[in-house]
């Protein structure tokens, strides 16, 4: 009997000892208890290309780990500290919810139902998706209209699944679904001739197409068939939190509209050109302050991940693999014809 | 010498035995026995071994001749082969990874030094003249973890953790000590000590004490040792591959043996409470899946904790799997015990054995040696289902193998990591399998009646 609870014992005491760490009181602000931690805990989803990616360094790099580390920037000034928590959507929210982490940004699209039923709050939207459908250049089909009774490649368990199903609803069309959770397998499915169509969001498509044997040989049909504003997500109930992720998104955007880049920040900080860009960056007024974070918190962001512009450009835009292209899109500028329209700064 | 003459005269003296014909041995002869005995044997053969020829043929063609063993981008590869041949530069770049995560690669050393470690510790159980492999085997078990904890983890010990760190240290002298002396010098350690302190003729008692103050002092030495001791922080997020696999299904089979063991005990047991306890633990983790219970470790435990313990992710799952693999081996084992016939236990309680010492000697070896091929099958069964830990969220081997193929270099690069897991996979189980087989040879010696 010694023995077995010497046993039991052990095994507690290797596990503590591995893993108690000091913990973060839910009582507490989230900024307080981070600031405690010493580290956001930003979580992201299973790798994707162009908005949370691994490389074989360890690095994750994206659109989306660039809002964690411009958070990271603007509460300590150091973007890399951020703990990734690389979570599958299925506990993407029970594990928001439960305190493990501090927010999400991992292209999730806001709808009514999570806003408002699920303690989520959305901050902003970094990238507006939509939902298209991928097809082989010589099937001859030329728009999603014409798939009436084909068969369709669809990730399972996604909002992806149900809006085919709506679509082809819609327009009293019928299909064949091919499901599968995994993209990879998904893919390889439709190039081996499985299915007709490849339906994904567009930016998921686009990025798969680049590592097709030959991608000029599909196309993405000009159909968008859902709105997908994906965006970071925080905890509700505590407004603060939700206020420095939404402005420190805001922030970025409006950088771009101003001109304010991660090579000019300093300079610009040094003798703003306007008072626009002043008080974004923490030269005239508080808004920093008022947010619990360095008045300049503005220029930490800039420095470490660049305005919105810079940062879609690095990830997903038209000179990375991924290939977005952003003039004229959802994604552009108020100013280029697009809907990013950041609310003013002051 | 007529006589002898006479005599090998006389003697029969026969003639060295020729080799079997041709046609009865040798390679021919076998095949034509096993695999040409008849006309749909041989049909069969002929369609088997084309069918392997087809199969094996186009893996090789795949996986070798037609494969590209250099590039910088799976783009390179396609554009070289398409798809028609593997692409391995890219599982080559990502092999680190695949086997410990995204364990910091300048730090990397201090788990191949933990592995080795674990192998120095159990050396002993293979020099053929040490006698105390039992204890060697169990301070393995209890206390190497510690060792391992501080090798993998680092960062700041607690007052707790230091005092079982030092423990470990501690116990990784002994083993040695033990090992050495009874290797070479063929007496125990403490014989030993005694003999170089020329306290061999002292009273019993002052043997006793000696000793002792011996492992006392080792134990201040090494509590000393790591107060020097310290390891950057590697926090268990960034575990993962192969490693994390072998942490977690590791720990899960060293817990599960001698939990289940007292699990399946405490079911048999006449004590009302403890057998209901006991069965509602087994019953309860046995009848849920393992998936649903890492679930509810992982994201329902927190909701449930009081606020302010955060107890990491890892621990969390590692308990979920401790306890469902314990709560199957329990099952596993009480099926050895009934197999024991009702004889076995009298004959031990007229040895006047109590139940302690009767299970211990008469029992459980007995039962343990039936029920090794499905107590081995088990751990295989744990070993592969450690996989499911990827859901939460932990980067075990298959979920490093699937970012491979999501990394914009190599996108959509699956197939290959998935097969270099799957051949580490069967490398791993196989090796559990082989050593079970020998293992039961080895215990059936004298016994097996065929």
């Amino acid at each position: 009997m010694r023995q077995s609870l010497a046993i039991l014992g052990a095994v507690g005491a290797v596990t503590l000892g591995v893993s108690l760490t000091p913990g973060a009181a839910m009582a507490q602000s989230t900024l307080e208890s981070v600031k405690e931690r010493g580290h956001l805990n930003c979580q992201v989803g299973l790798p994707t290309p162009g908005f949370y990616a691994l490389d074989a360094d360890g690095t994750w790099s994206g659109l989306d780990v660039d809002v964690c580390r411009a958070v990271s920037a603007a509460i300590w000034g150091d973007p890399d500290k951020v703990e990734y928590q690389s979570v599958t959507s299925a506990v993407r929210f029970t594990s928001l919810a439960n305190g493990e982490s501090d927010m999400l940004a991992r292209t999730t699209t806001w709808t009514a139902v999570r806003d408002t039923q699920l303690g989520l709050d959305f901050t902003f939207v970094n990238f507006y998706d939509g939902q298209g459908f991928l097809v082989p250049v010589d099937s001859g089909i030329t728009s999603a209209l014409e798939l009436d009774g084909a068969t369709i490649c669809v990730l399972t368990g996604t909002t992806t699944e149900l809006n085919l199903a709506d679509y082809f609803r819609a327009n009293g069309m019928e299909m064949t679904p091919v499901t599968n959770e995994n993209v990879n397998v998904l893919v390889e499915t439709y190039l081996g001739g499985g299915c007709d169509a490849y339906t994904n969001d567009k930016s998921g498509l686009a990025a798969r197409r680049s590592a097709f044997p030959d991608p000029t040989a599909h196309v993405i049909l000009p159909q968008t068939v859902s709105k997908e504003p994906l965006g970071p997500v925080v905890r509700q109930g505590d407004d603060a939190w939700a206020n420095i992720v939404r402005w420190v998104g805001y922030g970025m955007l409006e950088a771009e509209e101003f001109g304010v880049t991660q090579a000019n920040v300093e300079e610009m900080a040094a003798n703003p050109p306007g008072p626009g860009v002043a008080r974004l960056l923490g030269v005239e007024g508080n808004i920093g302050e008022g947010m619990g974070l360095p008045a300049d918190f503005m220029v930490s962001v800039l420095k470490a991940v660049g305005n919105y512009g810079e940062a879609y450009e690095r990830h997903v835009g038209e000179n990375t693999p991924i290939g977005i292209p952003r003039a004229g899109t959802l994604n552009a500028l108020w100013t280029q014809g697009g809907i990013m329209y950041p609310p003013p700064f002051r | 010498m007529a006589e002898t003459h006479a005599e090998t005269a006389l003697i029969f003296q026969p003639k060295p035995a020729r080799p079997a014909p041709a046609a009865a041995s040798g390679p021919v002869a076998w095949m034509r026995r096993n695999l040409f005995s008849d006309v749909p044997n041989a049909l069969m053969t002929l369609l088997g071994g084309y069918i392997l020829f087809v199969v094996v043929g186009a893996v090789l063609d795949w996986a070798v001749f037609g494969a590209v063993w250099s590039a910088e981008s799976r783009r390179e590869c396609l554009d070289a082969v398409g798809r028609a041949g593997a692409c391995w530069p890219g599982v080559a770049e990502w092999l680190p990874n695949m086997i410990y995560g995204l364990y910091p690669k300048e730090l990397v050393w201090r788990v191949n030094l933990g592995f080795l470690t674990l192998l120095l510790w159990i050396a002993p159980l293979f020099m053929p003249r040490v006698v105390s492999k039992v204890n060697i085997g169990v301070s393995a078990v209890l206390l190497f973890p510690f060792l391992a904890s501080y090798w993998f983890h680092g960062g700041e010990m607690g007052l707790l953790w230091r005092v079982f760190v030092a423990a470990g240290i501690w116990g990784f002298v002994w083993v040695w000590a033990t090992a050495l002396s009874e290797q070479f010098a063929g007496r125990p350690i403490g014989q030993t000590l005694l003999a170089a302190l020329g306290a061999e003729d002292a009273a019993d008692a002052d043997q006793r004490r000696i000793l002792r103050i011996a492992a006392a002092l080792l134990y201040v030495a090494a509590l000393a040792l790591t107060l020097a001791w310290r390891l950057e922080e590697v926090g268990t997020r960034l575990w993962g591959g192969l490693f994390l696999t072998l942490v977690i299904s590791g720990i899960g089979i060293t817990f599960s043996l001698p939990a289940g063991i007292l699990l399946a005990l405490g079911r048999r047991s006449d004590m009302p409470v403890i057998s209901m306890l006991s069965t509602a633990f087994i019953e309860l983790f046995r009848s849920v899946p393992l998936i649903t219970i890492l679930f509810m470790f992982n994201t329902m435990m927190p909701l449930f904790m009081p606020e302010g313990t955060d107890v990491n992710q890892l621990l969390r799952a590692i308990v979920a799997v401790c306890f469902f693999a314990a709560a199957y081996m329990a099952e596993v084992i009480r099926g050895g015990l009934q197999a024991i016939p009702r004889g076995q236990y009298e004959a031990a309680s007229s040895l006047g054995l109590g139940y302690w010492r009767s299970t211990q000697l008469i029992v459980m070896p007995q039962a343990l040696r039936i029920m090794i091929p499905a107590i081995v099958g088990n751990f295989i069964g744990l070993f592969k289902d450690t996989t499911l830990v990827s859901i939460i969220g932990l980067f075990d081997l298959m979920s490093m193998a699937r970012a491979v193929g999501e990394d914009t270099k190599w996108l959509g690069l699956f197939i290959e990591p998935f097969f270099v897991v799957a051949m580490i996979y069967f490398v791993f189980c196989f090796a559990m399998s082989s050593y079970s087989i020998g293992l039961e040879k080895k215990l059936a010696q004298g016994r097996d009646r065929g």
